[in-house]
């Protein structure tokens, strides 16, 4: 098992227990699911969405060289560089490098879970610049350290006194648990960082070929802001981001923004093309677009799973997720949670330490139920359990195992033999007062929940006696 | 300036037309429309307006929103406000005689601390009670940056649905002709904490609509 896989087993059983944990998420999954619903029935069919969703993504992932090139042209025709990175080092080296060039001392960042997946703060935090994320929740975690709980409500994890204990901590806040004062103790604090940053670092939600402009979502304001003030202004995103045309959005912000938040529609839908033009009252001196490809290009050429490239970042799977509502957000110990993570994550850092993620899902498909694109979620967590066992990343222990475990079920004597020598096994140890201990085959799941009453028939010797057939 | 040509873009670019050569099966389903049709605009547009907290004027004519910039402003803290130089915000304003400072979008952008914007829009769209702005509204700043954003409006600009918003944003070459563009829907809120949901984050605690029913 690999290291990142036991990490992940310890996490998981220490959050999965922890209560407190547990109802914070509860409640804000709850108060998202009600908003979803109620969003829902703003559309006329929502199946429609999805599918016009679904063929928007599907369109630009399956000729995305054209619109790639089309957005790039439209950039620099408008001023406006656009660089491709294969990987992090090589999109933190050009930010790095603008940055240096510029002067910049410091950086606001809004929402870009791409930053997150190239590890960008760290890097320019060594070159001694200061790096303020401005997304409440994201400041929230930069505060604590933490990497993103969620990628749409990334402090989903605390309640108001622990935010309220962090910002009197860091930042000599007066204690208060209103949650309107914390917000105001947040906008006075980064007010100043907007107006002192040299530049903005945003994502992007979508990149638009034929208008050659970056769109961002936002409720607070931060993202507006970001790419307002500062002189030097940087998208950082995927190359799977871009969509065909303007018109699209009709479509798209209205879909992300009901399986997001539950709202009809998000506060800022911002569309940027370009540094400050001649005549315009102010904007960015310079403007940015980093195409990160870190594992895209590869996964673009694998069709059985390409679609996983029409993801929009909305969350609705991780929300739907039991396992995510169980062990939360940074059990996984990866960029991306949840089921959209445990299908992309194998291929963004390799499938022989990440497999294990494909593996912790109950392949319920709630995921894919709720997928604004139509992402088949489950059936990709399969696929990647298939390529694994191919790639022969399995220990010997288990191919031994389920060989063992084949020879018996292709057999119904077989079978019964060992099920019955399991449930007297089992009947035996339990009655020993032996349940949950080392001595225990039941153990993992014994150890923190009551062993269920070993039955003496199986369910075969019941159904023999009440229907007298085999 | 850095140069933006570099080997990973061939390198990029050569692995994605190579994978693109096949195309990936397409899921078929519902072809209808998405939402029904907005069939009065402006009623459509007040109530999205309350429902997404933006405080909504319509007036009749010049006097009348002159009167009602002037009620909006009364409850404005004393302080500078912005205002985007265009000959309808000049008239309008000079009609209100408020008396505070006001910068001009040809001055430069806004202060930090100015305690109201007030710009025009490039449309209004009922189905989702929106404001579309560009940087031709007296710039990037000035529609987020103070406590209090007012948008002077008049009936022509409302347009039905998003379809229709992005329609005009073609037609008259909006996405063009701006480096930036933003559809504002109700004030800034987050619900960070808690799921709870506050208005105010980072920008304007009140967006304020004068729609004026001639033009």
């Amino acid at each position: 098992m690999s290291t990142a896989a036991q990490e992940f087993l310890r996490k998981a059983a220490e959050k999965s227990a922890d209560l407190v944990h547990r109802g914070i998420v509860r409640w804000n999954i709850d108060q998202y699911d009600t908003g979803v619903g109620r969003g829902k029935t703003r559309f006329a069919d929502w199946d429609a969405a999805r599918q016009r969703c679904h063929d928007i993504k599907w369109e630009a992932v399956n000729h995305l060289d054209r619109y790639l090139l089309q957005f790039e042209q439209k950039v620099k025709e408008n001023g406006g560089h656009v660089f491709w990175a294969e990987n992090g080092e090589e999109a933190r080296k050009y930010i790095c490098d603008v940055a240096a060039r510029t002067g910049v001392k410091k950086v606001v960042k809004s929402k870009s879970m791409v930053s997150e997946e190239i590890h960008l703060a760290q890097a320019m935090e060594k070159m001694g610049i200061e790096v303020v994320e401005t997304d409440l929740g994201e400041f929230i975690v930069q505060l604590r350290n933490e990497p993103p709980y969620h990628i749409v409500t990334p402090a989903m994890h605390l309640n108001r006194k622990q935010v309220s204990d962090l910002f009197k901590e860091k930042l000599g806040a007066a204690e208060t648990q209103d949650p309107p004062e914390l917000v105001a103790i947040a906008r006075r604090w980064l007010r100043k960082s907007f107006f002192s940053a040299e530049m903005g670092i945003s994502g992007a939600n979508f990149l638009i070929a034929d208008a050659g402009m970056v769109t961002i979502t936002t409720n607070e304001g931060n993202g507006r802001l970001s790419t307002s003030v500062p002189r030097i202004q940087v998208a950082l995103t995927g190359i799977e981001k871009v969509i065909p045309r303007l018109q699209d959005l009709a479509t798209l912000w209205p879909t992300l923004a009901t399986t997001g938040t539950g709202q009809p529609i998000t506060c800022y839908n911002t569309l940027m093309g370009g540094p400050r033009r001649a005549g315009e009252v102010d904007g960015p001196e310079e403007f940015h677009v980093v195409l990160v490809d870190n594992g895209r290009s590869e996964l673009l050429a694998d069709i059985e799973q390409r679609e996983i490239l029409h993801c929009i970042r909305c969350g609705a799977c991780i929300n739907a997720c039991p396992v995510f509502r169980n062990i939360g957000g940074h059990a996984y110990g990866v960029t991306y949670p949840g089921p959209i993570g445990s299908v992309l994550e194998p291929h963004l850092r390799g499938l022989k330490e990440y497999q294990h993620l494909s593996f912790a899902s109950s392949l319920c498909g709630a995921c894919t139920d709720v997928c604004p694109v139509h992402i088949e979620l489950h059936h990709h967590l399969l696929h990647n359990r298939r390529n694994a066992i191919h790639e022969g990343t399995h220990s010997a222990s288990e191919r031994l195992g389920m060989k063992m475990f084949r020879w018996t079920m292709m057999d119904a004597g077989r079978f019964s033999f060992f099920g019955s020598l399991g449930r007297t096994a089992l009947r035996m140890i339990h009655g020993m007062g032996l349940a949950g201990t080392a001595l225990d085959p039941m153990r993992p799941w014994t150890k923190d929940r009551a062993a269920p009453a070993m039955p003496r028939e199986s369910f075969r010797d019941l159904w023999r006696k009440q229907n007298g057939v085999h | 300036m850095a140069s933006t040509d570099n080997p990973s873009r061939e390198r990029i670019l050569g692995r994605i037309r190579a994978a693109v050569q096949t195309t990936a099966p397409h899921h078929d389903g519902p072809a209808g429309p998405m939402f029904a049709p907005v069939t009065d605009p402006l009623d459509r547009f007040q109530k999205e307006c309350v429902a997404n907290i933006t405080e909504c004027t319509v007036t009749a004519d010049a006097a009348a929103s002159a009167a009602a910039l002037a009620s909006v402003l009364a409850s404005v803290p004393p302080g500078e406000v912005f205002v985007q130089d265009a000959p309808d915000l000049r008239a309008l304003v000079t009609a209100v005689k408020d008396g505070r400072p006001l910068r001009w979008s040809s001055e430069g952008p806004p202060n930090e601390a100015s305690q109201a914007t007030i710009t025009l829009c490039e449309a209004l769209v009922a189905q989702t009670g929106s404001v579309l702005v560009s940087a031709a509204n007296g710039g990037r700043q000035a529609t987020v940056i103070a406590p209090v954003h007012i948008v002077f409006a008049r009936l022509s600009q409302l347009v039905p649905d998003l379809e229709a918003a992005f329609a005009r944003v073609y037609e008259r070459g909006i996405a063009s002709k701006n480096s930036y563009v933003c559809l504002i829907t109700g004030s800034s809120r987050t619900a960070d904490i808690e799921k709870i949901l506050i208005m105010g984050a980072h920008g304007p605690r009140r967006l304020i609509v004068v729609l004026e029913k001639t033009g």
